[in-house]
C-alpha cells in the first residue's frame, strides 16, 4: 500500500510533533488537545494507519496504559549515564510522591506549594527532599518547582493552571510506575503477583493508610 | 405573578450567555463577577431573579437546580441518580394494581407514560454512571475520596440493576393482566422496554469490570509506591545496582527521550520553497526575523532567445567595465555608435548587431549611475544580412561632451 492512500488522519501533524519529541500522548491531557489526539490514536484503524506511516520515517508508536509514545525501530535501546542518573532521580521524586499524606496517583491534582508545606511540616520529608539533587536549593518550593517542571518537560505532568500553579498527574505517569514494577528486587516476590489478591480487604487498609 | 412557559423559555434563552457561565462554573460565583464577565443588563438579571432561574445567596451567585438538572439531563453528564428509577417502578407497580382492579382504560395511559419514561431513564443513568466513573478515575486528585467514590459507583450499580430485575419481574408476572388489556401500544412499549433492559443489563456488568479494573489500578499504584520506597532505601544504601535488576530494566527502556534521539529537523527542499507553502513559510520566517524585503517573486516567462548561446557568451568574454572607461575617455561618439563601430578583439568575433544592442542595454542597466542620460531619441538605419533595420536608440554622451552641449545651449 502507498502512504498516500493511507488516508491519514489531518491531525498526523500533531501527533508527530508531540511524538517526535520523544513526548506522551495521555488520554487525560487536556494541552493543545490531547485527549482528541489520544482518541484519534486509540482507533484501531487511525492506529494502524499512523503505525505504518510512521515506520516509515523509521519510527514506532508503542501502546501503553492510556498513553502512547514512539520508539525507533530497529535500534536497540542504549545504556548511558545520563539514562541511569535519569531512573534514579525519578526513584527519589516517586518515592517523595509516595511518602505525601495525599498521595499523589494518576489525574491528582497539586500544588508546588502544597508539598512543600507538608515537607516543611514533617521531618522525614524534609529529609527525602533534600536528598534529591536538585539545581535549585534555596528552598523547598523551588526545589518542588524543580521537579515539576522536569516531570512536565517528561510529559507526565502538566500545568494545568499557571495562575494557581496547579499541576495535573497524565496517564503518562503510570508508565513511570510501570517500570518501578519491572524491576525485582533480589529474594522478593514481584508485586504483580499479588495485585489482585483479596482486592477488597487490601482496599479498606489504603483508605485509612495512617 | 403570572407566569406561562413563553415566558420561562424566552427568558432562558435571552439569558443563554449566563446560564452558559453559571452552569460551566457552578460554585462561587459573586454577583460582580458575573456582571463583569457576561454582558447582562440589569433588568434580565432581576427578570431571571423573578422567575427563579437564579438564586443569589448572600454575595453569590446559582443556578436554579431545576435549570441545572434538566441540563445534566439532556447532556447526559452529572451524577447518576437512580433513585428516579425505583420512583418510576413503585408508579408503574401502582397503577398496574389500579388496573387489576378496576380494569379501567384510564389508568393503562399513565402507566404506558411511565413505562416509556423508565425506558428512556435507565439508559441514561446509566451513561451517566459510566461517564462519572471514568472522570472521578482520570480527575479525582485525592486517591481515598478516588477510592470511595468508585465504591459508592458500584452500590448505585446495584441498584440500578435491582431495579432492573424487580420490573422485569413485574412485567412478567403481571404479563396476562397487561395482555388482557388489548392495548396494541402499551404491547409495544413493554416489548421495547424488555430489549432495553436486556442491553442494559450487559452494559452495568461492563460497567462492574471497569470499576473493579479502576479500583485495582489504584491499588496497583499504591503497591507501587510501596515498592517505590524500598527501592529508594537500596538506593540509599548502594545496593540498587547489586540488590535489584535496575541497570538490566532501564537498559530496555526504549522511549526515544530516554535514548537521546532528538527531535528531527527536516530540510525543506529548494523546490518547495517556490511552492505556496514555501511561500507562506517564508512569509512567516520573515515575519519572525523581521525581515521586510522578502517580495514574491513569480517566476518569469520563457526567455525569447538562447541565453547560453548568445548573451551568456559575451558577458563572460568582454569586459563592459573597461569598455565603458574607453567610452568616456573619448568625447566624439555617444554609447551606442561607440559600440557599433568599436573593434572588439579578436577572440570574440564580430558581433550580430542583435547581440551589440544587447551589450548597449546591460551596459545602460550596469552603469546606469556613471552615464550621462541626454534623454535625446536618435535613429540609424543599419543593413545586416541584405536586412535594412532602422533602430531608435537613446543618446548617452560622455561626461564633458554633454557639458559642452549643456554650455552651447
Amino acid at each position: 500500500m502507498k502512504i498516500e492512500d493511507l488516508e491519514l488522519p489531518k491531525q498526523t501533524h500533531e501527533i508527530f510533533n508531540i511524538l517526535a519529541r520523544g513526548h506522551f500522548i495521555s488520554s487525560n491531557g487536556t494541552k493543545d488537545g490531547m485527549g482528541r489526539l489520544y482518541d484519534i490514536l486509540n482507533d484501531p484503524v487511525n492506529f494502524e494507519k499512523l503505525q505504518d506511516y510512521f515506520n516509515v520515517l523509521r519510527y514506532k508508536i508503542e501502546k501503553g496504559n492510556n498513553y502512547f509514545y514512539f520508539s525507533k525501530l530497529n535500534e536497540p535501546p542504549s545504556i548511558t549515564e545520563k539514562k541511569l542518573e535519569t531512573f534514579e532521580k525519578y526513584i527519589d521524586i516517586i518515592d517523595l510522591f509516595a511518602s505525601l499524606d495525599n498521595k499523589i496517583t494518576i489525574g491528582s491534582r497539586f500544588r508546588p506549594s502544597e508539598i512543600a508545606e507538608e515537607c516543611n511540616a514533617n521531618v522525614r520529608l524534609k529529609q527525602k527532599l533534600a536528598k534529591i539533587p536538585l539545581y535549585r536549593s534555596e528552598n523547598f518550593l523551588n526545589k518542588i518547582r524543580e521537579i515539576c517542571d522536569m516531570l512536565t518537560r517528561d510529559s507526565f505532568l502538566e500545568l494545568e493552571d499557571e495562575n494557581t500553579e496547579t499541576y495535573k498527574v497524565l496517564d503518562a505517569y503510570s508508565y513511570l510506575l510501570d517500570i518501578i514494577n519491572a524491576i525485582t528486587i533480589f529474594g522478593q516476590p514481584n508485586y504483580s503477583e499479588n495485585t489482585n489478591d483479596n482486592l477488597s480487604d487490601n482496599i479498606d487498609i489504603n483508605i485509612n493508610p495512617n | 405573578m403570572q407566569i406561562n412557559t413563553n415566558d420561562i423559555i424566552s427568558t432562558l434563552y435571552y439569558s443563554r450567555e449566563a446560564i452558559e457561565y453559571l452552569f460551566a462554573k457552578k460554585d462561587n460565583i459573586s454577583i460582580s463577577q458575573l456582571k463583569s464577565e457576561i454582558s447582562i443588563s440589569e433588568e434580565m438579571y432581576n427578570r431571571m431573579k423573578s422567575l427563579e432561574i437564579i438564586y443569589e445567596y448572600e454575595n453569590t451567585v446559582v443556578l436554579n437546580d431545576s435549570v441545572i438538572n434538566m441540563l445534566e439531563d439532556i447532556l447526559q453528564i452529572g451524577e447518576s441518580t437512580p433513585g428516579i428509577i425505583s420512583e418510576y417502578v413503585s408508579e408503574i407497580k401502582r397503577y398496574i394494581s389500579f388496573y387489576q382492579e378496576t380494569h379501567h382504560y384510564r389508568f393503562i395511559s399513565p402507566l404506558k407514560k411511565y413505562l416509556r419514561r423508565i425506558d428512556k431513564t435507565i439508559t441514561r443513568e446509566i451513561i451517566k454512571l459510566q461517564k462519572s466513573i471514568d472522570d472521578t478515575y482520570k480527575n479525582e486528585s485525592n486517591y481515598r475520596i478516588k477510592l470511595r467514590r468508585l465504591e459508592e459507583y458500584r452500590e448505585k450499580r446495584d441498584t440500578i440493576i435491582n431495579n432492573i430485575y424487580i420490573l422485569q419481574n413485574l412485567l412478567s408476572e403481571n404479563h396476562n393482566t397487561l395482555s388482557s388489556s388489548a392495548d396494541a401500544q402499551l404491547f409495544q412499549i413493554i416489548q421495547t422496554l424488555k430489549q432495553t433492559l436486556l442491553e442494559n443489563l450487559d452494559y452495568l456488568i461492563e460497567i462492574q469490570t471497569d470499576i473493579t479494573d479502576y479500583i485495582n489500578k489504584i491499588q496497583y499504584q499504591l503497591d507501587i509506591y510501596q515498592k517505590a520506597q524500598q527501592l529508594k532505601e537500596l538506593k540509599d544504601q548502594g545496593l540498587l545496582n547489586f540488590s535489584t535488576n535496575f541497570h538490566e530494566i532501564i537498559e530496555k527502556l526504549n522511549p526515544i527521550r530516554f535514548n537521546g534521539h532528538k527531535a528531527p529537523r527536516t530540510k525543506i527542499s529548494v523546490d518547495t520553497l517556490y511552492t505556496d507553502i514555501g511561500q507562506q513559510l517564508c512569509q512567516k520566517i520573515a515575519e519572525k526575523y523581521k525581515v521586510s524585503q522578502l517580495r514574491y517573486r513569480t517566476s518569469a516567462g520563457q526567455l525569447n532567445f538562447n541565453i547560453n548561446e548568445k548573451i551568456l557568451d559575451h558577458q563572460i568574454l568582454i569586459d563592459t567595465q573597461k569598455l565603458v572607461e574607453k567610452f568616456l575617455q573619448q568625447k566624439e561618439k555617444n554609447l551606442f555608435e561607440f559600440i557599433l563601430n568599436f573593434k572588439f578583439p579578436k577572440q570574440i568575433g564580430d558581433l550580430t548587431i542583435n547581440q551589440k544592442l544587447s551589450l548597449f542595454v546591460e551596459i545602460l542597466v550596469q552603469y546606469e549611475k556613471q552615464l550621462n542620460f541626454s534623454y535625446q531619441l536618435k535613429f540609424i538605419e543599419i543593413t545586416e544580412n541584405e536586412k535594412t533595420q532602422k533602430i531608435g536608440y537613446t543618446v548617452i554622451l560622455p561626461s564633458k561632451e554633454r557639458k559642452k552641449i549643456t554650455t552651447n545651449s
